[in-house]
């Protein structure tokens, strides 16, 4: 029988205009699985997640649990279960707390329980809801970003540079909460990082991206962290 | 008395006039230049309720209704392929005021109409008497603006709206359905313009270009309020309060052309206008 892979890609490539950024990608990763794919600026990793999103349309084959997903809108494909930590312009800034959360779900009807669910890993939180995300620290909005992927019970959770400028306690605790998330519901995590030592503490695989391509990939073993240096040395 | 309820009667009428094309520039990024024509299509659904010898306050639901469902059929068809085009879309949008207002012409004539009274007569107000209906359309104005206050603060649809105002590609990358806020927007804002129509058909006459004198002045308001209601209200109730002093002091011409003057002035002074950002 056949591997089942929740997320695979083969031979993705996408970009903007006429300019491919991706340029043939291919991985698989498997139900429950932590993924880490690093690499230096520039590299076509966030261009993957977008490709991956449907936010920008590439070649090649993109299947989630076997189902391939060309042509899907984004708002599609993220009400079917796949859950985005966006890098860029992240949350909206003059909204509550609150309110930022409550976009992450289709209705009301299940707030109470998701948001009691993600005070469970970020307990701030609870007690700050009136308040505008734009007013929280740096490491505050990105627990927030992470809290709001959680909000809908992703099966599938797309991470974009999440740890970039954060204190190592701020770090410690969002890779706690990847951990456990995948730990009590089995979600499959790809996650985008520069910061190897992150990636690595909760990765069970791990790839480089160089110039749009995968040059390396292994599973997370004791030879990881200087194999990845070698990728990641300027 | 008279001249302050003057001047909060007429912020009403500019806030009533302006708060539809305000609903569709603050989601859609696009000025609904056909924003007159839509009022002309409420103050004609005014004159059909009445040629019916129906209630004329039936013209308000039922312009409302009429408004929307053309301004649904005119975001799919005309509006939604050039969103990332807004210039051809003004374009667009004021290609098709000067066609309803065409078929307007074919189909009710040229010749003025008048609708009749909503709510005639005067009301005691402090011992002086002041127009029943003037005082009607600031408490319109006000329920409005409440009633756009509880949709955009108390409703899911007004938080998506939100959140597409201020960031639409995140919005996307939640999941909103960025196409179906659009035209639910642009159906709220021509439905209230239609509406609006109605309010000001017994103020005026009727004819099928009454809309564009309309537009200049909404236009330029929502340019100074941005996307913000607080913001319109404010515009409304400073430049109204100089048309009507000017009208009064001055001349009703010059009175006529104040809040295109002023706003021009403001947005040169302070391109942002009135908007926080």
């Amino acid at each position: 029988m056949a591997d089942t892979f929740k997320l695979k890609l083969s031979g993705v490539s996408s970009g903007y205009g006429a300019v491919d950024v991706v340029n043939g990608v291919s991985l698989a990763i498997r139900p429950g699985e932590i993924f880490a794919l690093m690499g230096k600026n520039g590299m076509g990793k966030t261009t993957l997640l977008k490709t991956i999103l449907g936010f920008l349309r590439g070649k090649g084959t993109i299947e989630v649990d076997g189902a391939v997903i060309a042509d899907r809108k984004p708002a599609e494909l993220i009400a079917s279960g796949i859950g985005y930590a966006p890098q860029e312009l992240p949350l909206f800034q003059d909204l509550s707390i609150r309110d930022n959360l409550r976009l992450a779900l289709k209705g009301d009807r299940d707030l109470a329980s998701a948001l009691e669910r993600v005070y469970g890993y970020f307990p701030f939180l609870k007690d700050r809801l009136a308040q505008k995300a734009g007013t929280l620290s740096g490491g505050e909005q990105k627990m927030l970003i992470l809290a709001r992927a959680l909000m809908l019970r992703p099966k599938l959770l797309l991470i974009d540079e999440i740890s970039e400028g954060l204190q190592p306690s701020v770090v410690q605790n969002i890779a706690k909460a990847l951990r456990d998330e995948r730990e009590k519901r089995g979600t499959t995590i790809l996650l985008v990082e520069q910061n190897l030592d992150f990636a690595l503490s909760v990765a069970d695989r791990w790839a480089i991206l160089k110039l749009g391509a995968i040059e390396d990939e292994s599973p997370n073993g004791p030879d990881s962290r200087s194999r990845v240096l070698q990728h990641l040395k300027i | 008395m008279t001249l302050f309820l003057d001047v909060v009667s007429t912020a009403a009428i500019l806030f009533i006039v302006a708060a539809g094309l305000l609903a569709i520039f603050g989601v859609l990024k696009i000025i609904n230049f056909a924003h007159g024509a839509w009022l002309t299509i409420g103050a004609y659904c005014a004159v059909v309720v009445s040629g019916f010898g129906l209630n004329p306050w039936l013209a308000i639901p039922f312009a409302f209704l009429i408004g929307a469902i053309l301004g649904g059929v005119a975001e799919r068809f005309i509006v939604r392929p050039l969103y990332r085009r807004p210039l051809d879309a003004i374009l667009a949008t004021w290609g098709l005021g000067i066609v309803i207002g065409q078929l307007i012409t074919l189909w009710f004539g040229r010749d003025v109409q008048f609708t009749p009274a909503l709510l005639p007569g005067t009301f005691d107000l402090f011992g002086a008497g002041y127009s029943a209906y003037r005082l009607f359309a600031i408490v319109a104005a006000i329920a409005l603006g409440l009633g756009f206050t509880l949709l955009l603060d108390g409703t899911r649809l007004g938080l998506s709206a939100r959140a597409v105002i201020m960031n639409e590609t995140l919005a996307r990358g939640l999941g909103i359905d960025t196409e179906k806020v659009r035209l639910t927007t642009f159906m709220i804002g021509t439905g209230l313009a239609a509406l609006a129509g109605v309010l000001l058909a017994p103020l005026t006459s009727v004819d099928p270009n009454m809309g564009v004198a309309w537009l200049t002045g909404a236009f330029m308001l929502v340019m100074v309020a941005g996307s913000s209601f607080g913001a319109l209200a404010v515009a409304c109730l400073i430049f109204g309060a100089a048309q009507v002093l000017v009208s009064i002091y001055f001349s009703p011409i010059l009175g006529g052309i104040t809040v295109a003057v002023l706003c021009a002035i403001t947005l040169r002074i302070r391109p942002k206008g009135f908007a926080r950002a």
